[in-house]
C-alpha cells in the first residue's frame, strides 16, 4: 500500500477502490518461468480469452443489424455484409473468430494434457476447462444456424437429427432443440437466445471460475524429469 | 522489485510499455471499427426517389387536397410498401406545394377547414394558413414541405426530404 | 494432504520465487500472440470474409449438407456405423469422451507430470488427437455427392421477388402459372435488358394497353427481376456455326436428335431440363459441377464466344 499515500489522484483512487492491490494480486504476482519455445505454449489460454472478448464485441455489434426470423435473418445478414459500414469485416471477424476459438481451445487443452497440468492441485481448473470446451462447441452449433442460408439450415437439420438419436430421450430432445416438430421460426429464436443470452452467461461464469483458479493456484510449471524423479522419492504415494 | 537483476528495470519498463502499446493498438482498431459500424447511420445520405402521386390535374386550384400514395422503399434489409400522404396546394395549376401531413408541433395529423380556410391541428390547437405559416397555437415553425415537381402532367414528390421555409 | 502433494506445493513455491513477475514478462508474450491472432483473423475476415450461401430452401434435394469443420470428425465417424448403432457414434461416444476428459485428473492422479513418465496417458492423448485429426482430414476430402451448382445471386434474388410479388398469378414459365400475361420463358431473350427494365418501371410506357400494374419497384429490384427473366430464356439466337461446333466437338460422346454417340447423355432436350447458366458452367468445367464427370473441360479449348454460342444452341433444344 505504498502508493496509496502519495496524496495525488492516484492515491485517492487506490484508497477508495484498492485497484493497486488487485493489480498486485493479478499482474504483479510471480509465476514460474518457462524457458524457450515452451514459454510460448503458455499464451494459448490468454489467446483464447482474447478471441472470446473479440467474439463478444463483434457479436454485440452484429446483433444490432440482425433479426432472428426465417423471414428476415438472411436479408439482414446480407445487409450487414453489403450495406453496413465495416459490416463485412466485423462479420468476417466473428465467423473466423469462431473457428479460432475451437482451434485455440483445442491447442490449450493439448498443452495442458501433455504437460500433466491438470494434476493436483489443478483438477478443478481442468474440469471447468472441459465444460468451457463444451460451451464453445455449443456456441458454434447455435451460431451456425443464424444466417439461415442453405449451409446453416442443412447443418442444423443434421445436427438436431443427431440429437434425436440419443437413446430414450432423443425424440423429445429433437423437438426441444427445434422448438417444435419442424425447423422454423421457433428454432431460430431459440438458437438466438441460447447464442446471445444463455451461453454467454454460462461461459462468463465458467471463465471467471477458470481464471480465479489459475491465479489462486498459480500457473503450472513446465514438467521436468528431474522434478518427477524428486517426487518419486517422496514416501506414501 | 528488490531481486531484479541489473538492467532489468529498464527492460521491464520497456516490455510494459510495448505490451500496453499492443493492447492499445488492438483496442483502437476494434474500437474504431465498432464505432464506425455503430455510428454509420448518422452519416448515411438519404437517397430518395421521386414518387408518382397522381395526375397534377386532380388538384383543385386554391383548395388544399390530401393525396394518399403508396411508396415502395428500402427499410434497412427489408423492402416495405408504406402508405403515406401529403397536402398538396396550388393556386394556378403550375406551381405546387406539398406539405408533410404532420403538425410541426408534436406530429399530429392536421386537417383543412374549408370554411375558415385554415389547417387546424386537433391536438393543441395549432393553426396554419394556406401557405403553411403558423397563424395561432404552439407550432414552432411553418409546415414542413416535400420536394415536388410536375413531369408530363404527373405530380412527383420526395417524401422523406423536408425543408422548413420560414 | 498426502506427503507428495505437500512436497509439490513446496517445490512449486520455490519455482515461483525463482520466477518473474507475470506482468510484463508473460503478459508481453500474451499480447504479442493476441496481436498475431488478431492480424490473422483480420486477414481472413477481409480477404475471405464470411460466406453467405443461398437462402435456406427446405425443398432443395440437390444440396450437400456439410457441418462446420470442427464437427467433421463426428460426421465422418457416423459413416462407419450401421444404422442401428448410429446413436452410439453420434451421442454415446462423444458424451463418453467428454465424461472421460472430465475424469482424467482422477484416473491419472499420481505426482508424475512429464509426458515420458506417463506413457499410457501420453499415448492415449496422441491416439485421440490423431484420430480426430485423421477423421477431420478424410471428412474434408470426402467427395460431394450432389453436383454443386453455381447460381447467379442476382438471378436468385429475382426468383425470390417473382414469388413474393405473386407474378405467377398472371405469368407462366414453361407453361406453369397464370395465363393473363405472356409465358416468360418464351419472352426472355427476345427483349433487351433495357426494354425489360423500362417495362418493370412502367409497363404501359413500353407496352401501351398492358394490364400489368405498375409495381413501384426499386432500381435494384428491377435489375434482379431482369436478370431472372433473362436467365429463363436461351440467351438469344445462336449462330449457324453452333450446330457445326456441336458436331465437331460434342457428337463424339453425345447424341443430338438421333445423331452422335451414347457415351454421354442425349442432349436433344437439354434446354428444357437445365438453365442456361448451368449449361455454360458445365461446358467450361464439368468437374466443378459433377466431380466424377469424364467430360473434358472446354474452357481454353473453345473461345468465350464459341462457348456462349454453343450454350445458346443447347438452351434452344427443348
Amino acid at each position: 500500500m505504498s502508493a496509496s499515500n502519495d496524496g495525488g489522484p492516484r492515491g485517492w483512487l487506490y484508497e477508495r477502490t484498492g485497484v493497486d492491490r488487485v493489480w498486485d494480486a493479478l499482474f504483479a504476482r510471480k509465476v514460474p518461468e518457462a524457458q524457450g519455445w515452451v514459454s510460448w505454449l503458455y499464451t494459448l489460454g490468454s489467446a483464447t480469452l482474447f478471441v472470446f472478448v473479440l467474439q463478444a464485441v463483434t457479436g454485440t455489434l452484429l446483433a444490432m443489424n440482425y433479426v432472428p426470423s426465417p423471414d428476415h435473418a438472411y436479408d439482414s445478414v446480407r445487409y450487414i455484409n453489403t450495406s453496413v459500414v465495416m459490416g463485412h469485416y466485423l462479420r468476417g471477424l466473428h465467423h473466423w473468430g469462431a473457428s479460432a476459438m475451437v482451434v485455440l481451445v483445442g491447442l490449450h487443452m493439448l498443452r495442458t494434457y501433455f504437460m500433466g497440468a491438470y494434476k493436483y492441485p489443478r483438477e478443478g481448473t481442468w474440469m471447468i476447462g472441459v465444460l468451457l470446451l463444451v460451451v464453445v462447441i455449443g456456441f458454434g452449433f447455435t451460431g451456425y444456424l443464424l444466417p439461415w442460408d442453405q449451409k446453416a439450415y442443412w447443418a442444423t437439420m443434421v445436427g438436431t437429427n443427431i440429437a434425436g438419436q440419443t437413446p430414450f430421450i432423443g425424440p423429445y430432445l429433437k423437438k426441444i432443440f427445434r422448438g417444435g416438430p419442424e425447423m422454423g421460426a421457433a428454432t431460430m429464436t431459440r438458437f438466438y437466445a441460447l447464442h446471445v443470452l444463455v451461453l454467454p452467461a454460462i461461459v462468463g461464469a465458467l471463465i471467471m471460475g477458470h481464471l480465479f483458479l489459475v491465479v489462486w493456484h498459480g500457473i503450472s510449471e513446465p514438467p521436468t524429469r528431474a522434478a518427477d524423479a524428486d517426487a518419486e522419492k517422496e514416501p506414501g504415494r | 522489485m528488490a531481486q531484479d537483476r541489473p538492467g532489468e528495470v529498464s527492460r521491464k519498463t520497456f516490455l510494459g510499455i510495448v505490451t500496453g502499446g499492443i493492447v492499445a493498438a488492438i483496442g483502437a482498431v476494434v474500437g474504431a471499427t465498432g464505432l464506425a459500424y455503430f455510428a454509420s447511420p448518422a452519416f448515411k445520405s438519404e437517397s430518395e426517389d421521386w414518387v408518382d402521386i397522381g395526375p397534377a390535374s386532380a388538384i383543385k386550384h386554391g383548395v388544399p387536397t390530401k393525396v394518399d400514395f403508396t411508396q415502395r422503399r428500402r427499410d434497412a434489409w427489408d423492402v416495405i410498401e408504406q402508405r403515406s400522404s401529403a397536402w398538396v396546394v396550388t393556386s394556378n395549376g403550375a406551381d405546387f406545394t406539398a406539405f408533410d401531413p404532420r403538425c410541426t408541433h408534436l406530429g399530429c395529423p392536421y386537417r383543412w377547414d374549408a370554411d375558415k380556410k385554415e389547417f387546424l391541428c386537433p391536438c393543441h390547437g395549432g393553426v396554419f394558413n394556406e401557405q403553411g405559416q403558423v397563424v395561432a397555437g404552439p407550432p414552432p415553425r411553418p409546415l414542413d414541405r416535400y420536394f415536388v415537381k410536375v413531369e408530363k402532367g404527373r405530380l412527383l414528390i420526395r417524401p422523406l426530404v423536408k425543408r422548413a421555409i420560414a | 494432504m498426502k506427503p507428495w502433494q505437500e512436497a509439490y506445493e513446496k517445490r512449486y513455491k520455490a519455482a515461483k520465487e525463482r520466477g518473474r513477475s507475470f506482468f510484463p514478462y508473460a503478459v508481453f508474450k500474451d499480447a504479442l500472440v493476441a496481436l498475431i491472432v488478431f492480424g490473422v483473423l483480420s486477414y481472413l475476415a477481409i480477404h475471405f470474409g464470411a460466406k453467405l450461401e443461398e437462402l435456406a430452401d427446405p425443398t432443395d434435394t440437390t444440396y450437400n449438407p456439410r457441418p462446420e469443420w470442427y464437427f467433421l470428425f463426428l460426421f465422418q465417424a457416423l459413416k462407419a456405423f450401421p444404422g442401428s448403432l448410429e446413436s452410439v457414434a453420434a451421442v454415446v461416444l462423444p458424451g463418453a469422451a467428454i465424461l472421460l476428459l472430465i475424469a482424467v485428473p482422477f484416473m491419472d492422479s499420481g505426482p508424475l507430470r512429464h509426458p515420458l513418465n506417463r506413457p499410457f496417458w501420453t499415448a492415449l492423448g496422441i491416439f485421440a488427437a490423431g484420430g480426430v485429426a485423421t477423421l477431420t482430414f478424410f471428412g474434408l476430402r470426402s467427395p460431394l455427392l450432389n453436383p454443386t451448382q453455381e447460381r447467379n445471386p442476382q438471378v436468385m434474388a429475382g426468383k425470390r421477388l417473382f414469388s413474393e410479388l405473386n407474378c405467377a398469378y398472371c405469368h407462366r414459365i414453361n407453361g406453369k402459372g397464370g395465363k393473363v400475361g405472356p409465358d416468360l420463358a418464351a419472352v426472355a431473350g427476345t427483349r433487351s435488358d433495357d426494354w425489360l427494365k423500362a417495362h418493370f418501371r412502367n409497363p404501359k410506357a413500353v407496352s401501351p394497353g398492358s394490364v400489368m400494374p405498375k409495381l413501384n419497384l426499386l432500381p435494384e429490384e428491377i435489375d434482379d427481376l431482369t436478370a431472372y427473366v433473362q436467365s429463363l430464356g436461351t440467351g438469344g439466337p445462336y449462330s449457324p456455326e453452333a450446330p457445326k461446333l456441336f458436331a465437331a466437338d460434342c457428337e463424339v460422346c453425345h447424341t443430338m436428335h438421333g445423331k452422335g454417340a451414347d457415351i454421354g447423355p442425349d442432349l436433344s432436350h437439354i434446354g428444357a431440363a437445365r438453365e442456361r447458366g448451368f449449361i455454360k458452367n458445365y461446358i467450361m468445367n464439368p468437374a466443378n459441377t459433377k466431380p466424377d464427370s469424364i467430360m473434358p473441360s472446354f474452357k481454353g479449348q473453345l473461345t468465350g464466344l464459341q462457348i456462349e454460342d454453343l450454350t445458346r444452341y443447347l438452351a434452344h433444344q427443348r
